[in-house]
């Protein structure tokens, strides 16, 4: 798809390299942009700037913040007790939307993948030991349920665990609301092995 | 399981090709390349999400064209109705599967549901091959029959990969640390266990309808049997406790020969499957013929068994088998086929398929000649 307009194909371009959108969206995205008026293209392209400008890494806990420290962990009523290890900073939002979590947050920055290149140098994994006070009760390790989370899950326990610190991992298991019957065998079977005592 | 109907587009030689498919035996003749094997690659990918030999789904797609759609309309045992549809597209490198036109976002999910047997030039390695052809057979076999098989198995697949990269990185030099490896191996253990205490018991599951299958082609005389050799000494009596035990001594064993050279050296990746005929090893002893009739009587065997675990009739697709098979073994093959559910057969001579098949008339044929496929009345061609 060749339009006449260099601008254009560049635009599609760049909209092209965003996650999700392949190159008939791009195109669309892009012509779509060309209807907008030239404010709210301004607008746009700033909101676009101002992420990159405005947004940092919290320095406490690595998540995506505007104020350093991040509002998480510059709040006195968060638990200081607890704080629970996730690989991304989606990963955060998804816990704050259960309103269940009362403590701090550790952004890893992602999880151990050596054929990605990926090894603990190049998580945060020696800010969260720093991180390791007295007064920190106990480390939650939520990674993601896959191969890699599991690796990190293991590596960071064994780290953890010489501190006289609680180490403890979210459950895995089978989705609320669900019936048991329409769980996937996979899913299912690893709830069986994470079942607990009653 | 039966198609009713197959459609392939833009796949390989086919550019529109439409199958009302006969609920028995289907034939198609053709010379080669003009696209017989292609419409059994099809059926592969509705039933298996891949070809049953190209390893890469790109090569599927019809030169030219941008993408290959397939789909298809199945009904099972029980009469419930399915539409499957396949598509790839070239450019997304995405294939896309929907059952019902729901698209199903875990793949490897529909694996089982629609089960599937080939038997083609390809599978002489089965008896003949390394043993990761042989590993390939019964992995194909167990994840049709068992969906958390088929879990565990990508798992310790990508697990392995990962332990390997650092017990590589570990012998270039770039980094060195058991600390490193240590994450790696408990899962490693988990799964690889899971998966060697699968195949030992599917070994002795299996091992009847082995016997019974290689009698219905051979006659008796002959006794088949199949073996397990893990190499984390583990077999069906031990319980998935005492085979992680077996296996974490074994990984501690090889742990300083694995760190020189590189890669993982204990896990069901190293197993072998043992075929024997009177005791006899069949690699080392048989002849072309015994592996002929063996690779056959697995692949016979294979059907009843997923009938049996599945509770679903296979489909059976015999890609090629008659040129490769001699006058006897082709009319026994044949005259199973005629209590064996629905059968894609693709032959090159029609002279000799309707020699092996005894003049019978039950079977639909079709022709086909660059990627086009004619139905032709059985009655007719008989004659």
């Amino acid at each position: 798809m060749f339009y006449t307009a260099e601008s254009i194909e560049h635009l599609a371009e760049q909209f092209a390299q965003l996650p999700g959108i392949g190159r008939k969206t791009a195109h669309r995205l892009a012509l779509y942009v060309l209807k907008l008026s030239r404010d709210e293209v301004v607008a746009f392209a700033k909101a676009l700037v101002d992420v990159k400008d405005k947004v940092r890494y919290c320095s406490i806990c690595s998540n995506i913040t505007e104020t350093d420290p991040c509002g998480i962990c510059s709040n006195p009523k968060r638990e200081q007790t607890s704080i629970c290890v996730v690989e991304e900073p989606n990963d955060v939002l998804a816990i704050e939307k259960t309103h269940e979590f009362k403590g701090l947050y550790h952004v890893l920055g992602g999880a151990l993948s050596p054929l990605d290149g990926v090894g603990p140098e190049d998580l945060r994994v020696k800010e969260l030991l720093q991180r390791m006070s007295d007064s920190v009760e106990e480390v939650i390790l939520a990674m993601n349920p896959n191969v890699e989370g599991e690796a990190t899950t293991l590596y960071l326990s064994k780290l953890l665990k010489p501190l006289t610190v609680k180490v403890t991992r979210i459950a895995r298991g089978l989705p609320v609301g669900s019936d048991l019957e329409f769980a996937d065998e996979a899913t299912l079977s690893r709830a069986l092995e994470g079942r607990i005592t009653l | 399981m039966k198609f009713r109907e197959v459609r392939l587009q833009t796949f390989r030689n086919h550019e529109a090709t439409e199958i009302g498919c006969a609920l028995g035996r289907n034939v198609f003749f053709g010379n080669n390349g003009e696209g017989k094997t292609n419409i059994l690659e099809a059926i592969s990918y509705l039933c298996l999400t891949k070809s049953f030999y190209a390893s890469s789904d790109a090569t599927a797609v019809q030169f030219g064209q941008s993408g290959f759609t397939v789909s298809a309309i199945a009904v099972s045992d029980i009469d419930v109705s399915y539409k499957i549809d396949v598509s790839y597209s070239r450019d997304a490198k995405e294939k896309k599967i929907a059952v019902n036109n729901g698209v199903i976002e875990d793949k490897s999910s529909i694996i089982g549901m629609f089960p599937v047997v080939v038997l083609s030039p390809e599978n002489a390695n089965v008896t003949s091959g390394t043993p990761a052809d042989r590993r390939r057979f019964i992995d194909v076999v167990i994840s049709q029959s068992n969906k958390s098989y088929l879990q565990d198995l990508i798992e310790y697949r990508r697990i392995l990969r990962q332990r390997n990269r650092v017990l590589f990185e570990s012998k270039a030099g770039q980094r060195t640390s058991q600390d490193l490896l240590e994450p790696w191996n408990e899962n490693l253990i988990k799964r690889g266990s899971q998966i060697s205490q699968r195949r030992a018991q599917f070994v002795q599951e299996f091992s009847p309808y082995l016997v019974d299958a290689y009698i219905r082609i051979a006659g008796r005389g002959e006794e088949p049997s199949i073996g397990y050799d893990s190499s984390i000494k583990t077999d069906n009596s031990l319980t998935i406790e005492q085979a992680q035990t077996f296996f974490r001594r074994e990984l501690e064993q090889q742990r300083v020969e694995e760190q020189k050279l590189g890669t993982t050296l204990v896990g069901p990746h190293k197993d072998e499957l043992v075929f024997e005929i009177n005791g006899l090893s069949l690699k080392t002893f048989a002849s072309q013929g015994q592996h002929k009739t063996f690779l056959v009587a697995l692949k016979v065997a294979e059907f009843f068994y997923l009938r049996e675990q599945c509770q679903e009739t296979p489909v059976l697709l015999l890609d090629d088998v008659f040129s490769e098979l001699d006058g006897p073994r082709s009319e026994k093959l044949l005259a199973l086929t005629a209590n064996l559910g629905q059968t894609f057969i693709t032959a090159t001579d029609e002279q000799r398929f309707s020699t092996a098949s005894k003049q019978r008339n039950d079977f639909a044929r079709y022709f086909v000649r660059k990627g086009k496929v004619t139905f032709a009345k059985a009655e007719v061609l008989t004659n």
